[in-house]
């Protein structure tokens, strides 16, 4: 994928539940690539994630902090806060409403 | 209790600087440890990391990767695992322990000199909380392999490897010296958290973990993503320095990452590459090395660096060309001076490992096939004296590898050649123009004594090879092997073909007493098509025939298939008369000298 971004999950059990999330914040146009130790979970130029999602996922009181644990790499550049994770390239092109530049 | 969210407070923390009165800003940030150049001073308050963190969540966070990482050590210490582990892929293992663990306590003291002397407050912070996590790697790196050594010694260099001069060792410790101490602390924050932990150590702790799941090794697949969930977060300190770099100074920042780059390819090559596409048993070999570079370095870093406003390195057809050859040549070189690395370099060329090697890497088989023809032809003969060496290879004054990097000529052959540089009356080697001219650039930094030169300034005595395994801390013990005792080579014990059984032919001649009245110097030597380049010691006295004989005893019959045809040495391009002495020629120390067959030769190289 061009301009792919977004984390690399370590092996874990929360895997499949972090997916989820991702694939509920990012409805269109996500790759999954899983190589047993680790998944690409990509998407050209831009991909988020929210805590709304993974406490959904995950159960409630869900810290955003914990995504550390999860994540061995990551696609991009890397915005974090308390209420949602973003990877992006800003040289992407990718419509201006997602580029956070 | 709600508690509050961490952008309401965490400006009131993460920067902690203030306008200095009791000391002068340069005395607490001294230009050589601070590094900002043409950066103004000023400028570094805008300096911003993209992955925040606080203190109180990175020590729950490490809490519990700790507490992850040690449940599954415990559950699997009680179990069979390690016996059923293949010789081949604890060899992977080996090698990580030995070449990873202490540099690991390097990126510590890295991690603490931007803690202290990074000109931003918020970068200060992060690089505390990178100290802290490369301690936790070197601990960890070290505990998991302590568990192994009382049934293998090799675990146990770990703890010993960087404490010696094993060869690999003086390469690894030249660049990460480079690397992580020798500059300032903004050099550091390019070299360090940018170009290694964001780009190269992807593929040793995230990459080689596919293959170790694979392969069965749980424990090790565990630990190493682990550790990388760390890097993940501190390698981002090199995103804003990055950022204030190509603002002020765009040129310094190309040069360092260049650099750095390439100096992290080439140990890369050696220290992954053959643990990857030699050591990992076939089956479970997730992608080839060459895949795990496009993947993690070529898709994913390079696009990073580009987004940042970099352009690829001025090398970068070199750099693509040597995905196909350089851990090759390296996977050749360690095998075959086996008895120089603390692990068991699985050979990797069964038949159906070759056919594998094959179909990833097309070129494979006419470059590398004849050398190892000639090498499983030696060991179906029982000629074990001929798999083994008896000088060692002319190392490159950069990487500190062997000569031995193939690049294509106009002919399109590939042919292993010398970039030579004369510097105030000494000459050094190299094993590409790219490591010749970072070193001439950056000479002061990288100016360390390979092993070839302290052999030849007497400094590892006896003056042997068995001194250069004292010299290089090798006991018995350790020493490596063959993985598999040589059993791969059975698969080919139908001839091979009359081009690859010739047996080491008796006129190809050993070392000679050296007359007392011609003096003894050492030149750097390649026989025909040979992989690698050698330290051969010739005597002023000695003709050309007889330099001719010297070089080929340590490629002839071993690597390179004998035949019966006479021998042309060349020096400075040109094919030099047999009755010629090295003095009359005019051949000196640390020269470089080419030989071949008469008809095959190529105008010296």
């Amino acid at each position: 994928m061009e301009d792919a971004v977004g984390p690399i999950l370590r092996m874990c059990d929360d895997v499949e539940s972090v997916i989820r999330a991702i694939q509920d914040d990012n409805p269109a146009d996500l790759e999954i690539v899983d190589r047993g130790a680790y998944v690409r979970v990509q998407r050209r130029g831009f991909l988020r994630v929210t805590r709304g999602s993974l406490e959904r996922h995950l159960g409630a009181g869900f810290q955003m902090s914990r995504f550390e644990s999860i994540m061995s790499a990551f696609a991009g550049r890397i915005r974090t806060s308390s209420d949602e994770i973003v990877w992006y390239l800003q040289s992407a092109s990718i419509s201006s409403k997602e580029n956070p530049r | 209790m709600a508690l509050m969210k961490r952008e309401e407070w965490e400006d009131l923390v993460r920067d902690v600087d203030w306008t200095l009165s009791y000391a002068d800003d340069d005395a607490v940030f001294p230009e050589w440890q601070s590094g900002t150049g043409k950066i103004p001073r000023e400028a570094w308050s805008a300096w911003e990391e993209s992955y925040k963190i606080s203190y109180p969540e990175y020590v729950s966070i490490q809490a519990e990767k700790e507490a992850a990482a040690f449940a599954v050590k415990a559950a699997l210490q009680r179990s069979t695992i390690f016996s059923s582990l293949d010789e081949g892929w604890k060899s992977c293992a080996k090698v990580h322990f030995g070449g990873v663990s202490l540099a690991e306590y390097t990126a510590f003291m890295a991690e603490a000199r931007m803690a202290r002397f990074g000109l931003a407050g918020p970068w200060r912070n992060m690089a505390v909380l990178g100290a802290l996590d490369e301690i936790r790697h070197c601990q960890l790196s070290l505990f998991f392999a302590h568990e192994f050594v009382s049934k293998d010694p090799q675990y146990d260099w770990a703890l010993k490897a960087f404490h010696t001069n094993d060869w690999a060792i003086v390469s690894a410790r030249s660049l990460f010296d480079a690397m992580m101490l020798a500059g300032n602390v903004v050099d550091t924050a390019i070299q360090l958290p940018l170009v290694f932990e964001t780009g190269f150590t992807n593929l040793q702790f995230v990459g080689l973990a596919s293959d170790a799941l694979a392969s069965g090794d749980i424990n090790f697949a565990n630990m190493i993503s682990s550790v990388q969930t760390d890097e993940a977060r501190h390698a981002q300190q090199g995103g804003p320095t990055l950022e204030l770099l190509m603002k002020h100074d765009p040129v310094r920042a190309q040069w360092i990452v260049d650099k750095m780059f390439w100096l992290s390819a080439r140990v890369f090559a050696v220290l992954t590459g053959p643990a990857m596409d030699y050591y990992t048993p076939l089956d479970h070999r997730k992608q080839s090395y060459k895949e795990f570079m496009e993947e993690w370095i070529i898709g994913q870093f390079i696009r990073t660096l580009q987004d940042h406003g970099l352009k690829k390195p001025w090398y970068w057809n070199e750099f693509i060309e040597g995905l196909d050859i350089w851990h090759h040549s390296l996977h050749l070189g360690v095998w075959f001076w086996r008895q120089t690395v603390w692990w068991k370099p699985q050979a990797g060329v069964s038949k159906a490992e070759r056919n594998w090697l094959n179909t990833k890497y097309p070129k494979w088989e006419e470059i590398y096939g004849p050398i190892w023809d000639q090498i499983i032809a030696n060991v179906n003969c029982g000629n074990m004296q001929a798999t083994r060496p008896e000088t060692v290879p002319w190392l490159c004054n950069a990487c500190h590898l062997p000569l031995c990097t193939y690049t294509s000529s106009p002919d399109g052959k590939y042919r292993v050649r010398d970039f030579p540089l004369t510097h105030n009356n000494y000459t050094y080697h190299f094993c590409s123009k790219v490591c010749r001219q970072i070193w001439w650039e950056d000479r002061d930094m990288l100016h360390v004594k390979t092993i070839g030169e302290r052999f030849l300034a007497g400094e590892i005595q006896p003056r042997d090879f068995p001194g250069v395994l004292q010299y290089m801390g090798l006991t018995p013990d350790v020493m490596g092997d063959d993985a598999y005792d040589y059993k791969w080579a059975t698969d080919y014990r139908e001839p091979l073909g009359p081009e690859s059984s010739h047996p080491r032919p008796n006129s190809i001649r050993g070392r000679e007493r050296i007359p007392s009245e011609a003096l003894s110097i050492p030149i750097n030597a390649k026989f025909g098509n040979d992989f690698v380049t050698h330290v051969i010691v010739v005597n002023t006295s000695d003709t050309m025939a007889e330099v001719a004989q010297k070089v080929a005893y340590h490629s002839v019959g071993k690597r390179v298939r004998p035949q019966d045809r006479d021998m042309v040495v060349y020096y400075e391009g040109r094919a030099v008369a047999n009755s010629e002495s090295v003095s009359q020629v005019g051949i000196g120390p640390f020269q470089q000298i080419f030989v071949d067959y008469a008809s095959d030769s190529q105008g010296g190289r």
